[in-house]
């Protein structure tokens, strides 16, 4: 059977191309990256959580497995929660993977399977990710439904191993979640590159627009439809209707979530509203005359949400049909009748025939609906909270976020909107103020008309990092002297994360690292605003590059900034990448500086994310909601084994430093979460300089936001010549104390070798 | 410990016109500098600090004058050639101080002291000459004593830059004058090879490295620095290909460190055992057959060169630390040496150029050539370019 297998996958990755060699590992099974994956965990054992020491996945159950118990099918606590952390990557893999699968698939009907991949002049590798983990080089959209077609192959296999009286060790479940992830990464390059390519979204410019983000971006005179979701089909369809009927500039389109992202690469003109944690806000408000859901982090009331406003909806994907009627097969003007006339809701999976309805449906909707969208405005607003003194408080009292309500509305009174707009970033509209007022102020009124009054800017996506980019930064990224890579992504659900986040990306983008952002953290850390009245994305400039800020665009542009970690041992140091998962990975655990942070609670999506990030040698940090993931992966620190291969003396050398000191933890405040970031960033590769000024970084951040010294340098300082020159003395003082023995410092530091894998040596160092 | 926070982190920071408490130097005031000179170990007192002239907190809101650094140094181990070195070092950890930014060199300095940082206490120049003192020893233990003075008054900054003028003119002249025969020692730098493991850089007074950050008088001081750091003397030993320029004692050198990979280096042609590269070079060098003659592209450079390939193609060409002839990466001040590609022909060897870098090597261009070397504003492709060299009679 193997045989069989050998000979389909070259075929599906034409191993006759001679772009590069066919490493060991073309399209990987469960098992042929096993080695890896337990070398990792060796030294980052998983730390779990439980959230429920029950099973009841099956009717033997429920089962107890508090203790030493176990189930009835033998499993133990452990393995139930690598169990549960494999059945959420999955679910997020699958989103991704359908996504992919949609939107390729919708393209190739559009646009043929041979339609070609082409990045521009500034991107030869299209798809590291691909190349490396299938051995295959997409040419063509037909190339990347093979790319879909591969993870589908191999979830198959993932999800039965999580079937009752299956898998039963926890590591084994571990490496199999990592190959969830991988494969996540694997969908979500496929389905941005077949965006990019199938709707000419902008790849070779660094420089994209500045778009509008918030609500007061809506121009609420024009009829307003918003898309909510993350698959941009539908949106896009919308975008090519207004725009063959002349209407592009007559109907505002707007989006939550990721489709918005995906809407203004596509079209400058669209705008973001923003992140899943404003969707119930913006939906009740009830400025959108026509809702549309397609897929993902989509709140599954929409349909009341939408009804209770006014407002018609139409919901576009297979995934998310809220017990609707479909309407797919009818005629267009037979559905918009029924839309505005008995206010039905329909379920539309043909994107044209949606777009159409919903464009219409808007413009028909909008002048009838222009009470509704009225919002009140300051003078009315200071009318409204005339009655309060600020005094009862009663508001502040019943407030579960222990919120300052009434300082928010007392300075509303006198015109002063700033507090109640910052209060409403942190609310969760629970109105419970309002049900407690004595004056019967209608609190959440009042505070979404403040946050309706502010607009921010924010990047738009701008897609794969350039080849020349890469070279650029290539080698002060593995020399050390940028201090690191850090890509923040993720949902951040509660609204306080959001200052957070562009609180932690402007602390470091200062610091030179390279801040890149995605997803709904991209639009939270957009909604931050400085004493000037800029957003980060208006202060930094957009490149690749140390001190800059890049938005790479939607979840699935997260596989971007992975992508330009292989890049970087791929064209920068040519190591090749065609089927060489474990020679790239190896490569960006010893010497790229990259460091994954997940700010907010997150979705399954992202739990994807990160754990296929973590097989890729990228740590990943959590914020403090973080032990809700349920499983971490930490190092002993000093304690570990830290031993590598020599690439030049190919000796087993004891480097005796924990970097990247853990794959994957939690930080319960943004300052710990910053100089957490920075040390993430180390790499056994660092020069001396490049060492002095990670650390220069650490140690700076560390007196800046928590106080002294950090008490672990011993670790981290291998050479007197790493102590950065600023700090010299009060280190050199301190590393006496803490009785520092100088480490060794190797050029070529591998984990290939120091366990059983197919992967040469030699190929480490070329 | 200072009053203003220090570290490389304030590097590139900006300070604009309505935000200065205090400035110096910069377009509008004709007179200011800065110098650093060694000198013997009694001649210098250790940690002295003076500031002649108003100081910061003497002066109003707003202020824009003069100013000249005076730093003296000393140490068993120093010399005059690291005066230079040395001094743009100032700049450096100048600009390490929060609030403080400071610009350009010698007698073009620009310096600029944010109120905020002055309101937090940073209100006199000796501070900033206390943090100098700090960082400069700290980082280069072969400095024992070192001296600041910083001169405000007028007529003193006057008579200073007239004496620097002189001392910027001679260290000029030198280094301009050194030629690779009247030296021993090359520099060798490795610091590259964590990502292309057998790639060594030879630093001339003729070459400079290929990622333009280290040139002789760099490679010497870093030696001279930090003995155990990833740059290394070379002696030179004795030229054995007159021609393609080439010494025994460096293709030693390159053989081990390049782990037996490369046994022979050209210092001078692309053409024949070129020098190695491992990715960081800001131009290539490119060989086109069809005009028998060398392309030379940028790292900047949008876009497809006259080949067809991009930069990021050719580079893939050049790097990764083997030798493949026709191809050299090189910095780009090596366009200035009097040794440019001479095994190869030199600049009578190069068709074309990418227009920034045809700037750039102007003053070492041969004036008969200057027209007749392409550039992408000439020529899109290789047989425009085949025409272009016809018409220019070069072919
Ligand atoms: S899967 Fe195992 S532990 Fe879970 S309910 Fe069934 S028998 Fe019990
Ligand atoms: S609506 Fe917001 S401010 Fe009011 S009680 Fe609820 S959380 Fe607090
Ligand atoms: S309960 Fe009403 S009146 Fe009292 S402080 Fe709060 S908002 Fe003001
Ligand atoms: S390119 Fe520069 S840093 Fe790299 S080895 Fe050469 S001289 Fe050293």
């Amino acid at each position: 059977m193997q045989k069989m297998r050998d000979a389909e996958i070259k075929a599906i990755i034409r191993a006759e191309d001679a772009w590069e060699p066919v490493g060991p590992t073309p399209m990987p099974t469960l098992t042929e990256l096993r080695n890896w994956d337990f070398r990792l965990l060796n030294t980052y054992e998983p730390f779990y959580a439980p959230f429920c020491d029950l099973c009841c996945l099956c009717t033997y159950g429920k089962c107890d497995l508090t203790g030493n118990k176990k189930g009835a099918c033998g499993i133990d606590i452990a393995s139930q929660q690598a169990r549960w952390i494999l059945i959420c990557s999955l679910m997020g893999t699958a989103a991704h993977g359908a996504h992919g699968r949609h939107m390729i698939d919708h393209l190739i009907e559009k646009l043929g399977e041979d339609k070609k991949i082409d990045l521009g002049s500034q991107v030869n590798v299209e798809a590291p990710i691909i190349r490396t983990v299938m051995g295959l080089k997409p040419k063509t959209l037909g190339d990347l439904r093979k790319a879909i077609e591969y993870v589908e192959r191999e979830m198959i296999h993932l999800v039965s191993a999580t079937h009752m009286g299956q898998e039963g060790d926890y590591r084994d479940f571990e490496s199999k979640a990592f190959h969830a992830g991988m494969l996540d990464h694997v969908a979500l390059e496929a389905a941005d590159i077949a965006q990019i390519v199938g709707y000419g979204l902008p790849t070779s410019v660094a420089d994209t627009p500045l778009v509008d983000l918030g609500w007061g971006a809506i121009d609420r005179t024009k009829p307003t439809i918003v898309v909510v979701g993350h698959n941009a089909v539908t949106a896009n369809a919308i975008i090519d209707y207004l725009r063959s009927n002349d209407l592009y500039d007559q109907v505002e389109v707007g989006g939550l979530c990721c489709t918005a992202h995906d809407v203004t690469r596509y079209a400058g003109g669209a705008k973001v509203i923003g992140p899943l944690s404003r969707q119930r806000f913006f939906l009740k408000a009830g400025l959108a005359d026509v809702v549309v859901t397609d897929e993902q982090c989509v709140v599954t009331d929409i349909p009341q949400l939408a009804k209770a406003a006014g407002a018609a909806m139409i919901a576009c994907s297979d995934k998310i049909c809220y017990g609707l009627e479909n309407a797919s097969a009818r005629e267009t003007g037979e559905i918009l009748r029924a839309v505005l006339e008995e206010q039905k809701q329909f379920l539309i999976l043909d994107p044209e025939k949606a777009a159409e309805v919903i464009v219409r449906a808007a413009l028909e909707l909008a002048p009838k609906r222009r009470a509704q969208k009225q919002l009140v405005t300051k003078e009315e607003g200071a009318m409204l909270a005339a009655k309060c003194r600020g005094t009862c408080e009663e508001c502040n009292r019943v407030c579960p976020n222990l919120l300052p309500v009434s300082l928010g509305v007392s300075q509303a009174r006198h015109g002063n909107f700033a507090k109640l707009g910052e209060l409403f970033m942190r609310c969760h509209g629970c109105a419970k103020c309002e049900e407690a007022c004595v004056n019967h102020i209608p609190i959440l009124r009042l505070m979404q008309a403040a946050a309706t009054w502010e607009t921010y800017k924010m990047r738009s996506g701008r897609g794969p990092i350039h080849d020349v980019e890469i070279r650029k930064v290539g080698s002060p990224i593995v020399l050390g002297t940028i201090p690191g890579v850090v890509l923040f992504a993720g949902c951040s659900n509660f609204p306080g994360d959001i200052d957070d986040l562009a609180w932690l990306a402007e602390e470091l983008a200062r610091r030179k690292f390279i801040v890149t952002l995605s997803g709904c953290a991209a639009m939270a850390a957009a909604m931050s605003k400085d004493a000037e009245g800029k957003t980060i994305y208006e202060k930094y400039i957009p490149e690749f590059d140390a001190g800059c800020i890049v938005n790479v665009g939607s979840c699935v542009s997260n596989a971007h900034v992975v992508g330009a970690a292989i890049k970087i041992a791929n064209i920068f140091a040519g190591l090749p990448n065609r089927a060489n998962f474990e020679l790239m990975s190896d490569y960006i655990l010893n010497r790229v500086g990259a460091c994954g942070v997940v700010w907010g609670p997150y979705s399954q999506k992202a739990l994807a994310i990160g754990t296929g990030a973590v097989r890729w040698g990228i740590p990943i940090v959590l914020g403090p909601h973080g032990s809700k993931y349920r499983r971490l992966f930490m190092s002993k620190k000093e304690a570990g084994d830290w031993t590598v291969v020599d690439g030049r003396t190919r000796q087993l050398v004891d480097t005796a430093e924990p970097t990247p000191e853990h794959m994957m933890l939690v930080t319960e405040t943004k300052e710990r979460a910053l100089v957490t970031i920075i040390k993430q960033c180390f790499r056994r590769n660092d020069t001396p300089p490049g060492r002095a000024i990670k650390l220069n970084s650490y140690i700076s951040a560390y007196k800046q936001v928590i106080g002294g010294l950090p008490d672990d340098l011993q670790n981290f300082i291998r050479t007197e010549k790493e102590i950065p020159i600023v700090y010299k003395r009060e280190v050199l003082a301190y590393l006496k104390e803490a009785g520092w023995q100088p480490k060794p410092v190797l050029s070529l530091p591998t984990i290939i070798g120091t366990y059983e894998t197919k992967v040469p040596i030699e190929a480490t160092i070329k | 410990m200072y009053a203003a926070d220090v570290g490389p982190q304030y590097e590139g920071e900006r300070i604009r016109k309505n935000e200065f408490q205090v400035e110096f130097g910069g377009p509008d005031v004709s007179h200011k500098g800065e110098l650093v000179t060694v000198k013997g170990l009694g001649e210098v007192e250790h940690e002295k600090i003076t500031v002649s002239g108003p100081d910061l907190k003497d002066l109003p809101e707003g202020f824009s004058g003069p100013l000249f650094i005076k730093v003296e140094v000393a140490g068993e181990e120093l010399e005059k050639d690291l005066e230079a070195v040395l001094e743009r070092r100032i700049h450096q950890y100048i600009n390490y101080i929060e609030g403080v930014f400071h610009m350009a060199q010698r007698y073009d300095i620009w310096i600029r002291i944010h109120k905020n940082s002055f309101k937090k206490g940073l209100n006199s120049l000796e501070q900033i000459g206390r943090i100098l003192i700090d960082l400069f020893t700290a980082e280069l233990p072969v400095i024992e004593k070192m001296s600041v003075e910083f001169i405000t008054d007028p007529a003193k900054v006057q008579n200073l830059l007239v004496e620097a003028l002189k001392v910027y003119k001679e260290r000029d002249e030198r280094i301009k004058g050194l030629r690779e025969e009247d030296v021993d020692e090359f520099y060798g730098c490795v610091l590259c090879q964590s990502f292309a493991p057998t790639h060594v850089c030879v630093i001339t007074p003729e070459r400079v490295s290929l990622c333009g950050a280290i040139n002789w008088l760099d490679g010497r001081a870093a030696t001279k620095v930090d003995p155990e750091g990833a740059q290394f003397a070379i002696p030179k030993g004795n030229l054995i290909d007159l021609v393609n320029i080439s010494y025994d004692n460096v293709n030693q050198v390159v053989t081990e460190r390049s782990m037996g990979e490369t046994t022979r280096f050209s210092l001078h042609s692309a053409l024949s055992y070129p020098h190695t590269a491992c990715g960081c070079f800001e131009a290539i060098v490119f060989y086109i057959p069809e005009v028998d003659g060398f392309g030379i592209v940028s790292r900047d450079f949008a876009g497809p060169s006259v080949t067809g390939d991009p930069f990021s193609t050719l580079a893939g060409s050049a790097s990764g630390g083997k030798q493949n002839e026709g191809y050299l990466g090189i910095g780009i001040q090596y366009l200035t040496s009097p040794k440019f590609l001479i095994a190869d022909g030199g600049f009578n060897r190069v068709a074309w150029m990418s227009s920034a870098l045809k700037e750039a090597a102007v003053e070492n261009l041969p004036p008969e050539l200057a027209g007749k070397i392409a550039t992408e504003k000439d020529v899109q492709n290789v047989d425009e370019l085949t025409e272009f060299m016809q018409n220019a009679g070069r072919l």
